[in-house]
């Protein structure tokens, strides 16, 4: 993936703010996903391994989520801005974090116990819930945190000093 | 956007896919196969306790929901990485499923169907959960899921030649809309354009539609926009000819009314590309002697159904057309034969002064842009055969000009035309049919217009070795029209705005050195698709070389074109452009 985002250039485009956009997005895309922790009783499972209240697993979690986001901002760059594949995007990425965080970071974290039976669907779909809502969101969370053009065309380093490759002397 | 995707093949291979694994594991469980079934672990997560005719129907579609989402995945990431037929890419592709499945997420199933709510994980789990003969129905299943996905989803862009492109031309108003219209008469000619290629390949049968592929049709609004906000003066824009011209006297103005009147409202200045690489499949081929005079017909009544369109490009790069059509055999009429290409450059040479007329009649103030391609053939050694073959490739560079332009050509390049079918009386009838007076001679230029003509014999790109001020020069000299740099960008994005920045300084020295020139363009206001392949095969595989990506966000080169516009328009000798009021006046 690495290979094929990098026709695109890594830069997320010179006008855009991707760790915000993305942090935001995250934020935003985690209610779907704590209300499907809730009606599949994940949430309270969750509690109980983590052995702490529901409300304090939830106040964890919107900030793990809005850094997490920011990484998939940061990840993603330009393909994070398109509206018609960017569910899949964050879907795909809500999985990995799924396999990575669910079924192997909070197993470990928690010295071994991890959620089965419904609780391990509900955790299962609502990370992937997750993902689709941050893909989905975060081309319009982003639009109006572009930075303008005008301004951006006035910068140094578009002007003409980027016909030159070489050094200064 | 990472890469055009074409949604509904790629859910339906995915359906499929799940489908055919499952019509077959079933055929096998049921002939006493142990096989792991993933409806059934799927279903019965719905439906504990439930019977077949209940988990099946739940297990069925979830897995083929799941075969969907990696169909699109496949096609987003995987689809035509390897240079393999497509039942293998997606056969390869499928090991990353299969992959997934067996070592996470058949683990994770048996937890799901645990009746508790927390279980102890150990390593055991992922990696002694599968026995042999269930993970062979599981692989198994993967490869005929790959290789249905890699049989159906193929062909992402484009659309067979003989169907009309579904999707009208309609955008929504962007959020933005300035209505601000940029200043044009008289000035220097800040432009860029919309990539509208529209050749067949596949011997005739597929269509590549770049407006279709970049989103035009359904953004044109905002592709206008952006184009205003960049600050151009003018847009070169090719109206779909394939799309309109139905039949002789039949037109479909739709695909070009509403556009057309956005941009004679709010502006950029359209200069209209009447033939962009293809004809209506109706015409069939660049090798069919009536292309001259039907295409004059489409240009007489476009010209009298816009008035108000004053620059046009009647054939756009003639010699690019003829080369890729008939001797490289990639577009159209796909042939590999000298004949042929003296024939397409015979008939587009033809139509393009039949269109000029046709033009003129209808509005004689007309200024006719003739975009070409700068080409240049360096020789590597000196050896005499190669030599010759660089003298000859650079003559022959020029024959599209020269029959427009009615320059006489070498006594070796009349043989070879005698040669290859064209008589001394079609001859003279381009030598004696002078051009208007309003012509601009477009030169084009990208990284692989120079090209060394090797050992043996082969034509590869240089890369800028003498650059555009150096071929432009041949031009002038051999032609002595005004000149307008009609095109370039930069494969590489990372390194688009140095390009745009030495391009600029080559038309700087050439107009300080005296030469008329008009204008300047990055081509395209968007990235295009295939370029980097030719458009030869439709992989949907994004080049990055707009001034905007598919998304409609900025890329840097945007940002450094705007910088140059600002930094120019208004300064002595490009507010009123002394080159424009001569060929305008």
């Amino acid at each position: 993936m690495a290979i094929f985002l990098s026709a695109h250039g890594y830069d997320p485009g010179p006008t855009q703010r991707p760790l915000i956009a993305g942090a935001l997005s995250g934020v935003v895309a985690t209610v779907p996903a704590i209300a499907i922790l809730y009606l599949f009783g994940s949430l309270s499972v969750e509690a109980r391994i983590l052995r702490t209240s529901e409300l304090t697993t939830v106040a964890a979690g919107v900030p793990l989520m809005a850094l997490a986001g920011a990484v998939y901002g940061y990840l993603f760059g330009r393909a994070a801005n398109d509206v018609r594949g960017g569910w899949l995007f964050g879907m795909a990425f809500g999985f990995a974090l799924w396999a990575a965080g669910a079924v192997m970071v909070l197993p470990l974290a928690s010295g071994g116990p991890t959620p089965a039976g419904e609780a391990a669907i509900g955790l299962f779909l609502s990370l992937v819930a997750w993902g689709a809502a941050l893909g989905s969101v975060h081309p319009f969370v982003h639009r109006p945190l572009h930075e303008n053009i005008e301004a951006a065309a006035k910068r140094s380093e578009v002007g003409p000093s980027a016909a030159a490759s070489g050094p200064s002397r | 956007m990472l890469r055009i995707v074409a949604y509904h093949k790629a859910i339906l291979a995915g359906a499929a896919g799940a489908l055919v694994w499952e019509a077959v594991l079933r055929i096998l469980m049921l002939l006493g196969f142990h096989s792991f079934d993933v409806v059934r672990e799927l279903g019965t997560l719905a439906f504990p306790n439930g019977s077949a005719a209940e988990w099946w129907p739940a297990g069925i579609a979830a897995h083929a929901a799941v075969g969907a989402i990696w169909a699109l995945f496949y096609a987003y990431f995987f689809w035509a990485r390897l240079d393999w037929p497509p039942p293998l890419q997606g056969l390869a592709f499928a090991a990353l499923p299969a992959a997934l499945a067996a070592l996470l997420v058949y683990p994770q199933l048996r937890l799901m169907h645990l009746h508790q709510d927390i279980a102890k994980l150990d390593w055991h789990m992922f990696l002694a959960g599968l026995e042999q003969t269930r993970l062979g129905g599981l692989l198994l299943g993967h490869a005929l899921f790959g290789l249905t996905v890699g049989s159906i989803y193929t062909h992402p862009v484009g659309y067979p030649a003989t169907r009309q492109c579904s999707t009208p031309p309609t955008s929504k108003e962007p959020r933005n809309h300035s209505g601000k219209r940029v200043p044009a008469d008289g000035r220097f000619i800040f432009a860029t354009g919309i990539e509208c290629s529209y050749p067949t390949t596949e011997q005739g049968r597929w269509r590549r539609d770049e407006m279709a592929a970049t989103g035009h049709y359904r953004r044109w609004r905002e592709d206008f926009e952006l184009a205003r906000e960049v600050g151009v003066t003018h847009i070169r824009y090719g109206p779909p000819l394939h799309l309109i011209f139905l039949g002789p006297g039949q037109f479909d103005w739709q695909w070009s009314d509403e556009p057309l009147a956005e941009l004679e409202r709010f502006g950029p200045e359209p200069i209209i590309d009447l033939c962009h690489f293809g004809l209506p499949a109706w015409l069939e081929n660049f090798q069919n002697p009536d292309i001259a005079a039907a295409l004059a017909e489409y240009a007489d009544a476009f010209a009298k159904r816009y008035p108000w369109a004053r620059f046009y490009t009647p054939v756009n790069e003639m010699y690019v057309c003829a080369r890729m059509s008939a001797l490289d055999g990639r577009w159209n009429e796909q042939l590999r034969d000298e004949s042929a290409f003296v024939r397409a450059v015979v008939n587009l040479a033809s139509a393009s002064i039949h269109m000029t007329n046709a033009i003129l009649a209808a509005r004689p103030d007309a200024v006719f842009i003739n975009s070409e391609s700068s080409e240049f053939y360096q020789p590597c050694c000196p050896d005499d055969d190669i030599q010759q073959t660089a003298e000859f490739e650079n003559e022959r560079r020029f024959l599209p000009l020269d029959l427009i332009y009615s320059h006489d050509v070498s006594p070796r390049m009349r043989d070879h035309l005698r040669k290859h079918g064209v008589g001394d009386e079609q001859f003279a009838w381009f030598m004696a049919s002078k051009p208007p007076k309003r012509t601009v001679l477009g030169l084009d230029y990208y990284e692989w217009n120079e090209r060394l003509v090797s050992g043996d014999g082969r034509a590869r790109a240089l890369g800028e070795l003498f650059g555009w001020y150096v071929i432009a020069s041949q031009y002038w000299e051999r032609y002595r029209r005004t000149l307008m740099h009609t095109e370039t960008n930069r494969a590489d994005a990372a390194d688009a705005s140095r390009w745009l920045w030495r391009q600029w300084h080559n038309v700087q020295l050439l107009r300080s050195a005296g030469v008329p020139i008009i204008g300047f363009t990055w081509y395209s206001l968007t990235d295009q698709i295939d370029w980097n392949r030719g458009i030869e095969k439709p992989l949907g595989i994004i080049d990055p070389v707009g001034l905007f990506d598919l998304n409609r966000d900025p890329r840097e080169v945007a940002l450094s074109y705007k910088h140059l516009i600002d930094a120019h328009r208004d300064r002595p000798g490009y507010r009123e452009c002394k080159a424009v009021t001569e060929v305008i006046g």
